[in-house]
């Protein structure tokens, strides 16, 4: 360092950072939105209240873990709906009859 | 409701191919058979509602315990009580003879006609687990119903009875699932925006350590950032715990971007997992060399295990290298490390004396034997290596160099032959210490420079060198001959079909032509039996 003949810094050589595209499928999966969804599925169909609440609870670690705003987007929200979905059918009894039955 | 919105998003993705489309066709089988599972229980109640509405009040007082139910009900007539004295019976089997007398005496007796029609309409199953629900109501369907309705809500000995048992269940221990999740989401939350904070923190005292001016990147590259500019940020979040740092204008490489992968701090639930399967926060170094400063070498460094694991699974290393056996007479790495080279010469040259001083030292009591033979390595790095005049403190050196710290070198990994895009590629795998402690792994970040140098002056040796180039033509010529594989395979297949495709629509265009054959055929068959017919006749 102490002579510039020894610097190796090249500026002349410099290329700016170009993010290297990738593929959707090359992304890790989104395991936990996977859960979530089948979470609240569950939850919505045979009114669960655990199972809803898992899914809102998957779902929220998998907005956390979010990195690609559009595709896992769509999903997160689908199980979060499923998830509100579960719960609101069990706690306001939006269903005919059956509602306080867990 | 939300069902609608919910119902027209799928419809409109199913009209794109797209990868969660799955998703979608789950999210609607659930939403149909919710709705069908809603619409039941409606069409239900109207089949109960025709005559026997005790089973809704039922519902309504308590769903658990219909004998209980049964008890509270006000008795409706008086006829009827013999019914309703015993819940047990009451519950299956036909309704006493009694009820059908009292039928015929409270509706009206001169009409025999109603009586024997709820008669002939009763229905044994249809009935069965109904507590309380005498025939004599069917003869006067909806007053009875408001009656008991009302009656039932306005007995005010029933009315505190059916609150508390409504209200007995609502202690703390039933909501133990709801108090369970909403803390377990808000810890979530907190935890979100403090994990948060505290990967930045790392990635900060990272970047400001070795990536400011006068620091040890800023020293070796140009240009630092991922922007354009100077000013530019140095770092790039990609996710909440991963961040990425570039670097570029230096001899011999193109550029360098370095992959931080934090520990899932902001996710409480893998902060939960990573205390059962701890993890390291980890460092990536990725050097795109220059095409014409990278000669043949394949070499990786790292822990015995994960080198065997490197060597079978990454490819270049499962081609052309394997592990090298610590030669003898001469310093060599720690008893942990191990090296999987493409050449005992290229491994030899690669682990070069500054790099055991720097950091993979041998452990104590190894004496410091011939460092002559392997001064020609030094060489390289003698020269002009940009910390040949650092600071001392960078090769000072004791013996337990590689316990104190080599803990967070992971691995190394310098290839002229990488899978993707670039193939001349050096990978360093590096452990992040606490943001405090980040000066415990300057001799790591050392490292990449110096083997950038190291590389790009490197030279093999006339002998080694068509040994390797030996070596990369017969892995290109498989390499070529599995793509012309393939490529032919494919020319099959392709051809294989197409006549499939002909031969199908050859069957369909000809299946009249082969039916005016067969008839052809058949017509001939017969002309050919009948001369002989006629010959056996003549004969």
């Amino acid at each position: 360092m102490s002579s510039p003949a020894n610097d190796p810094r090249q500026p002349s050589t410099a290329k700016p950072y170009k993010p290297s595209p990738v593929a959707p499928q090359d992304l890790p999966i989104d395991y936990s939105g996977f859960i979530a969804v089948i979470f609240g599925v569950f939850g919505a169909m045979f009114r669960y209240k655990i199972c809803s609440w898992l899914a809102i609870i998957f779902s929220a670690q998998s907005l956390a873990n979010m990195r690609n705003m559009e595709t896992d987007l769509k999903q997160i929200s689908m199980a979060m709906m499923f998830g509100i979905m579960g719960l609101m059918t069990n706690y306001l009894g939006v269903g005919p009859r059956g509602s306080k039955k867990t | 409701m939300a069902k609608h919105s919910f119902s027209l998003s799928p419809l409109s993705s199913f009209l794109l191919p797209r990868g969660d489309t799955l998703f979608y066709l789950i999210a609607l089988f659930s939403i149909l058979s919710l709705l069908l599972h809603h619409l039941s229980p409606v069409s239900a109640e109207h089949r109960h509602f025709e005559g026997f509405d005790a089973d809704d009040i039922d519902d309504f007082v308590d769903p658990d315990e219909p004998i209980s139910a049964a008890q509270n009900l006000p008795p409706p007539l008086p006829t009827t009580t013999l019914s309703v004295s015993d819940p047990v019976e009451s519950h299956h089997g036909p309704p006493p003879p009694p009820s059908d007398s009292a039928t015929q005496v409270t509706s009206q007796p001169s009409d025999p006609k109603p009586a024997s029609m709820s008669f002939e309409e009763w229905d044994e199953d249809e009935f069965e687990g109904i507590p309380q629900s005498p025939p004599s109501d069917s003869a006067l369907i909806t007053e009875s119903a408001t009656e008991t309705y009302t009656s039932s809500e306005s007995d005010p000995g029933l009315k505190p009875e059916l609150e508390l048992e409504s209200e007995r269940p609502r202690s703390i221990s039933d909501y133990t699932v709801e108090i369970v999740c909403v803390s377990f989401l808000i810890m979530f939350v907190i935890n979100y925006f403090t994990g948060k904070k505290e990967n930045e923190n790392v990635a900060l005292a990272w970047a400001s350590k070795f990536a400011t001016i006068d620091s040890i990147f800023d020293k070796n590259f140009s240009l630092l950032g991922v922007g354009e500019t100077d000013d530019s940020p140095l770092l790039l979040k990609e996710g909440q715990n991963v961040f990425k740092f570039y670097a570029s204008g230096r001899r011999f490489c193109q550029g360098l971007l370095a992959t931080m992968e934090l520990k899932s701090r902001h996710d409480l639930i893998s902060r939960l997992y990573n205390m059962v399967v701890p993890c390291k926060d980890e460092i990536t170094f990725e050097v795109y060399m220059n095409d014409d400063a990278m000669d043949h070498v394949v070499v990786a460094v790292a822990k015995k295990k994960l080198a065997k694991t490197m060597q079978k699974e990454i490819t270049d290393l499962q081609r052309f290298a394997s592990v090298v056996s610590p030669p003898s007479g001469r310093k060599w790495i720690a008893d942990e490390l191990a090296v999987v080279a493409e050449s005992k010469e290229v491994a030899g040259d690669m682990i070069s004396e500054t790099v055991l001083d720097q950091l993979l030292n041998c452990h104590s009591g190894v004496l410091y034997a011939s460092g002559d033979l392997y001064l020609a390595a030094m060489e390289v790095s003698n020269s002009d290596c940009w910390w040949s005049n650092a600071t001392p403190v960078l090769k000072v050196f004791g013996d337990k160099a590689y316990e104190k710290f080599g803990k967070g070198f992971i691995s190394m990994h310098l290839s002229d032959q990488h899978q993707g895009s670039h193939k001349k590629m050096l990978v360093f795998k590096f452990a992040i210490p606490d943001a405090k402690n980040m000066a415990d792994m300057t001799r790591l970040v050392a490292l990449v420079p110096y083997y950038i140098d190291l590389i790009g002056r490197y030279k093999l040796s006339s002998h080694a060198r068509t040994k390797t180039e030996g070596a990369r033509m017969k892995v290109a010529q498989e390499i070529y001959k599995e793509l012309q594989n393939a490529r032919q395979e494919a020319l099959q297949r392709k051809k294989a079909e197409q006549r499939k495709k002909i031969e199908e629509t050859e069957a369909k265009l000809s299946a009249e032509a082969l039916r005016k054959k067969e008839a052809k055929e058949r017509a001939r068959q017969m002309k050919k039996a009948m001369p002989k017919m006629k010959m056996t006749r003549a004969g």
